[in-house]
């Protein structure tokens, strides 16, 4: 229905035509929508690679035997419980760009001050860091339950045979957690595709994606189009092809995972 | 030998400490916002950005939460009942969808439980134009019965209670209908008993999930006496941006319920969360 819609151009209003693919043509050539391509790419690249990257970390420092091993659990898990809205509210005044706390912190250790989400060259990359501040700590605990998986004699058998830590992070831990690996990077790019509410709550509401555009990400164009512009008909043909964008890397990334993940360990 | 094992035992304490380091460094980045927006709920706004910053205030007021005394009961009424329904409804649609996925026999069975699952690759905003729009022709924009009737079923849900059904035992299920117990009799007094583990995951997934949504409401409802909490912060933030005290009471207020159900069911989270990521 999504794709039908998209070849009209529907307003909500009782008259409409059939227009073909002259929605997808205006999308393409329109350099809001490409440019929101791009940021949306920029931010699941960052976004995912950081999230991840930490996750792993985490959850096998979490995985040996430590005091107070489940109270940092919770902790880590907690952001994710917040609603984003209120943790969007909460950073902007951490970030607020005069005397906000982060940037008295930044003076007081002798660091320049930034001007965070008020200025387009770092409004985006302020936006992933809450998103991996949030997001980790849900990965983390999914690669944890991945690594409790793994038959610990692999890692005697290993030891015996001299293997160092990274050897055996290598040889064991990554191919043992590989179906989870393979999980949580399908997840968290599916999710970073439909980042929204965070840019919504930070960068100006409904007319959000500033600073001059620099947060714009394609579901806030897609937003904007239907439901404060009402052109379903041209919003509809940027959902689908957000939709083919988001199918075609699952189906490249579950292709691949036979190269890597390997169901028994 | 000796030696070896000395080098080994040290090399293991700096790989303890190098973890608790990390760890002391991560918890404090992931509290401290959180605690400052406690603190800050509790300042007048000309303390908030004062330097140096103090996290206790100094002249602590609770006229933050006074300002939110008009608007807020509706919201949190508002988001009680709309994720109370909704996680109601999922519960049932979910377990006896992942009934009729696990135990009974029909014909096509499969390909329509392949379709559930494709569904969850298909991301929301792919589709909400279309939703929206059914929505709307059935009288049903800016109505709470809406917004409930688009999240009432849940395949993600479904496909996590039909892998937990697949577990029990087929034979549990033929011994009953040998002794002529009807197909909704087994399923109420044999399998719901049985799942109270995946129906309290499911419920923190959902109630997480719907406490917290954004997009949906945003959508859905427009009348502020329908909002819900994130979607009446966020425009109560709008409306009054420059005044910073209020919304970090609203963020407080927003984040307590979710905390009290996290703190009293954080194993279940977290055993929830990574069963479902190897069963994904």
């Amino acid at each position: 229905m999504t794709f039908g819609l998209s070849l009209t151009n529907y307003t909500g209003g009782p008259n409409f035509s059939f227009t073909g693919l002259k929605n997808y043509i205006i999308a393409f050539t329109s350099p809001i929508f490409t440019r929101s391509l791009w940021i949306t790419l920029k931010y699941v690249i960052f976004a995912v690679g950081f999230q991840i990257l930490f996750a792993l970390l985490f959850a096998i420092i979490l995985n040996e035997k430590l005091l107070l091993n489940s109270f940092f659990r919770g902790v880590i898990f907690l952001p994710n419980i917040i609603a984003s809205v209120a943790i969007g509210l909460s950073f902007m005044v951490i970030l607020e760009p005069n005397n906000g706390m982060l940037n008295q912190l930044l003076n007081f250790f002798g660091l320049p001050s930034s001007r965070w989400l008020a200025d387009p060259k770092s409004a985006l990359g302020t936006i992933i860091a809450v998103s991996v501040w949030q997001n980790f700590g849900y990965y983390m605990i999914i690669l944890l339950g991945g690594l409790q998986q793994i038959n610990p004699c692999l890692y005697e058998a290993a030891e015996i045979d001299g293997a160092g830590a990274l050897r055996k992070l290598i040889s064991i831990t990554i191919p043992g957690l590989s179906p989870v690996l393979f999980f949580s990077f399908t997840m968290s790019i599916i999710g970073g595709f439909k980042v929204f509410d965070l840019i919504y709550v930070m960068t100006g509401g409904s007319e959000g994606g500033g600073p001059a555009g620099s947060t714009k990400v394609v579901v806030l164009e897609i937003y904007q189009n239907a439901f404060q512009r009402f052109r379903f008909g041209y919003a509809s043909a940027q959902s689908v092809i957000l939709l083919i964008i988001i199918l075609g890397i699952t189906l490249w990334q579950y292709r691949q995972q036979k190269k890597w993940v390997t169901y028994d360990a | 030998m000796m030696l070896r094992k000395m080098k080994l035992k040290d090399k293991n304490t700096l790989r303890k400490s190098l973890s608790y380091l990390l760890l002391l460094v991560v918890t404090v980045i992931i509290l401290a916002p959180i605690i400052i927006a406690f603190s800050n709920a509790f300042k007048f706004e000309a303390d908030i950005y004062a330097v140096p910053f103090n996290l206790i205030p100094t002249n602590p007021t609770l006229e933050n939460f006074h300002a939110l005394l008009d608007k807020f009961p509706i919201y949190i009424f508002n988001s009680f009942k709309v994720t109370g329904i909704i996680v109601f409804l999922q519960i049932i649609t979910a377990t006896t969808a992942g009934y009729c996925f696990s135990k009974l026999k029909w014909r096509g069975r499969d390909f329509v439980f392949i379709l559930y699952i494709a569904s969850i690759m298909i991301p929301g905003q792919a589709v909400i134009i279309p939703q929206f729009l059914i929505v709307q022709n059935l009288g049903l924009y800016n109505s709470h019965t809406g917004l409930i009737l688009v999240s009432a079923f849940t395949a993600f849900g479904t496909f996590l209670v039909k892998q937990f059904f697949v577990t029990i035992p087929e034979s549990l299920v033929e011994s009953a209908r040998i002794d002529g117990a009807s197909e909704f009799l087994i399923f109420r007094k044999i399998m719901l008993p049985l799942s109270k583990t995946v129906i309290a995951t499911l419920i923190i997934f959902s109630f997480r999930f719907f406490w917290n949504d954004f997009f949906g409401p945003l959508i859905y409802l427009s009348s502020p006496s329908l909002k819900t909490l994130p979607l009446g912060m966020a425009d109560f933030a709008n409306e009054y941006y420059t005044y910073v005290g209020p919304q970090m009471a609203a963020a407080v207020i927003s984040i307590i319920p979710v905390l009290i159900v996290f703190l009293a069911a954080q194993k279940h989270f977290v055993q929830g969360t990574m069963s479902a990521g190897i069963k994904g």
